[in-house]
Order: structure tokens, then sequence, then C-alpha cells
């Protein structure tokens, strides 16, 4: 299944260098959501201290992971990893509502960001296994997704443990490229 | 000076960007039409209608058509989701409704949606398309019968009409957006919206 998506996504890109962004709060699921498409098996991941990019290449497609929040004095250099970046997938932690607040802001404070303007956006309301959890309706009210209004979004709900949800997102992800989304 | 100049010309020159809200419940083929307005309309393809999964979220088409620029939005119809549509409300131009012409079981939900819609207070005066869509579809129902089943009573004042349409072949969908172009052009919402993103743009 992961092959599969690989080659889907180097079909809509060709041989043009791209960039996806996962993003979100720490301890999100971000990492293991990348390792689950990539090999079908959860691997344990120590939460990311810093600013500390995590990069899987796929072909011409470069996937980077990174915390948002936290110091700010670090935060210019996100920029570096902002050009050519064709999508965004925003991994929230569904079941910990304490901390959407900080996930709401985090994440519109990036869809401001210049060079961002282009890039769809992919929301994953992910730990759906865990009680209390919001589903996708209380996620998108939450993050205010709603004031996203010049860019394509959508919202799947997802268990990376599980493997749930995950390539739903991917398909509407590769055909919201394809048709020229954004 | 030259940024005066620049600014009169675009006052005088640049057409308004027209939002409209593309809405109807889920599987009524809201998607389905945007990508076809896509392949009519610009150089890009259009996903096929197999390719269409349900969306939850928020598609967007910029395009041109009888000389305007043109940003749909379509907004996931499943009811859960439909909360965010009065959000969008606000900034919107006109709004396209679309309903399964083919699927008299669909019916009555549709109209208690449509019925929300036109009693919102942010909608005021937006012209409205209403599309009996699927017509290439055995036992597709006509414009007039949608018409009559409705049977709307909240229309009054506000610029509307229905038309018979096939977002899968493309049957109606140029005459329709020809008619919506020209009312949203002489709406008075148009030019409310107008005056309140001049008088947003001076802050």
């Amino acid at each position: 299944m992961g092959i599969l998506f690989t080659r889907m996504l180097s079909s809509i890109f060709g041989n043009r260098e791209a960039r996806i962004l996962v993003l979100g709060l720490d301890n999100a699921g971000k990492t293991t959501i990348l390792y689950r498409l990539q090999m079908g098996e959860v691997v344990s991941t120590i939460p990311t201290i810093g600013f500390n990019v995590e990069t899987v290449q796929y072909n011409n497609i470069k996937f980077q992971v990174w915390d948002l929040g936290g110091q700010t004095s670090i935060r210019p250099y996100w920029r570096c990893y902002f050009p050519n970046t064709q999508a965004i997938i925003y991994v929230v932690d569904s079941s910990d509502t304490d901390r959407l607040v900080t996930a709401k802001e985090e994440f519109h404070a990036i869809l401001e960001e210049d060079e961002l303007k282009g890039a769809v956006v992919l929301v994953y309301a992910n730990k759906q296994d865990l009680p209390g959890a919001l589903d996708d309706a209380g996620v998108t009210e939450a993050l205010e997704l709603h004031k996203i209004k010049n860019r394509q979004w959508a919202i799947f709900k997802a268990s990376a443990i599980k493997g749930e949800g995950l390539f739903e997102g991917l398909d509407w992800l590769s055909n919201t490229l394809k048709s020229g989304g954004g | 000076m030259f940024s005066l100049f620049y600014g009169l010309w675009k006052y005088l020159f640049s057409k308004t960007e027209f939002h409209v809200l593309i809405l109807g419940i889920d599987k009524s083929g809201k998607t389905t039409l945007l990508e076809k307005l896509k392949s009519l309309y610009s150089n890009l393809e259009g996903l096929p209608p197999d390719r269409i999964v349900p969306t939850v979220g928020l598609n967007i088409g910029r395009l041109e058509a009888a000389q305007a620029k043109l940003v749909f939005w379509d907004l996931g119809g499943q009811i859960g989701l439909r909360t965010i549509w009065e959000k969008y409300y606000e900034e919107a131009h006109a709004i396209i409704y679309v309903i399964d012409a083919a699927n008299p079981s669909n019916f009555e939900s549709s109209k208690s949606a449509l019925e929300k819609i036109l009693r919102h207070e942010d909608l005021r005066g937006a012209p409205l398309l209403i599309l009996a869509n699927k017509q290439d579809l055995p036992g597709a129902i006509s414009a007039e019968e949608l018409a009559r089943y409705l049977d709307l009573k909240e229309l009054d004042e506000r610029l509307y009409m229905f038309e018979a349409i096939s977002a899968y072949d493309g049957m109606g969908i140029k005459n329709s957006i020809e008619w919506l172009v020209e009312v949203m052009e002489r709406s008075k919402r148009t030019e409310t919206l107008r005056m309140r993103a001049g008088a947003a743009g001076q802050v």
C-alpha cells in the first residue's frame, strides 16, 4: 500500500522537487503516521527535542516532520523548509482536548507563511482509538478550519496505531494535487 | 504617483471576483459539478467522476467564465459537517444548491437543508441557482417538477432559477453559469459586498 502511494505521488510530481510537511504539536502522532505509511508497522518514537527535523525521502518528494509549539527563538529556522511545499499534513491528538487551542493557534500561524500559501491542507484527527477523542466535526470546530478560504482542505479521522484512516487521507491528497488544487 | 494611477486603473478595469458556494446534502454531486466546471472553463482536466470521494472539508475551483472571475467553494454535505457551511455565508455572492433529481428518497432532507439556508441572515439577497442534477440517470425529475416539489416559500425578493443539469456529462451547466454571472453582476448583494470590502480596505 505504501508503495502504491509512492507511485501515485511520483506520477503527480514527475521529476519536480516536492515537499510535504507533516506538522503538529509534540506527541500528536506524526512520526508514527509516517512510519506506518512507509512500512506498515509502528515504530516507537522518542519525543522530539529542540528543532529536530525528521526527513523521509521518497523519490523526489521529501516528507519533513517537526513539532510546532515551544521555543519561539528557533522558529525563524523553520522557513528553510518552506519552499516548494505542495501540501501540509497537520496531525492532531483528538483526545488531548486541553491542548487543542494551542494546536489551533500554531496551525493558523503556520498557514500565514507566504511560502506556504499554495499548499493544500490535510488534517488527521488522530488517536481516534483513545476514549474521549473528538470526531472529525469536533476537531474541525476546534481548529476553526472554516477560516481557511483560499486553499483546499480536508479532515480525516485516523488512528495511526491501528493504521486506520491514513490511506483515505492520502487518497484525497493525491487526487487534490492531481486536479490542480490549491 | 504610479501607484495612484495603478490604483485607479485597477478600480476601473479589474473584474470583481465572485464567490460562489456550492451546497447540497451528501451524494448530490457537488464535487462532480466542481470538477466538471474545471474541465469546461479552464485547462485543468478535472477529476473523472469515478475518482471522486466524499468531501470532508473544502474544495476550491478558480475559474474564468462568462468574462467573470469566479471562485467556487464546494463544502462537504455530510450531516456532521454542515455546521461549517454558515461560516462561509457572509462572503458568498451566490449559492448553487445541488439536488440529486433521480433520488426521491432524498428530496425531503434536501428541502429542509435548503430552507435552513434561505432563512439565514448572512445570505440575505444572495442569488440562488437550484440544480436538478443527475439528468443522465433514468427517472430524474425535471427542473419544473423539482420546483413544484420543493414549493419554496421564502424566495420573495431573491433572484433564483431552477435548472436541470448533469454534472456527469455536462448538460445544462453552461446555461446555468451564464445566468449566475449575469445575476451576480446586477444583484444588490454584490454591491453590498463590494462596499464592505472597500470599507475594510481603507482601514
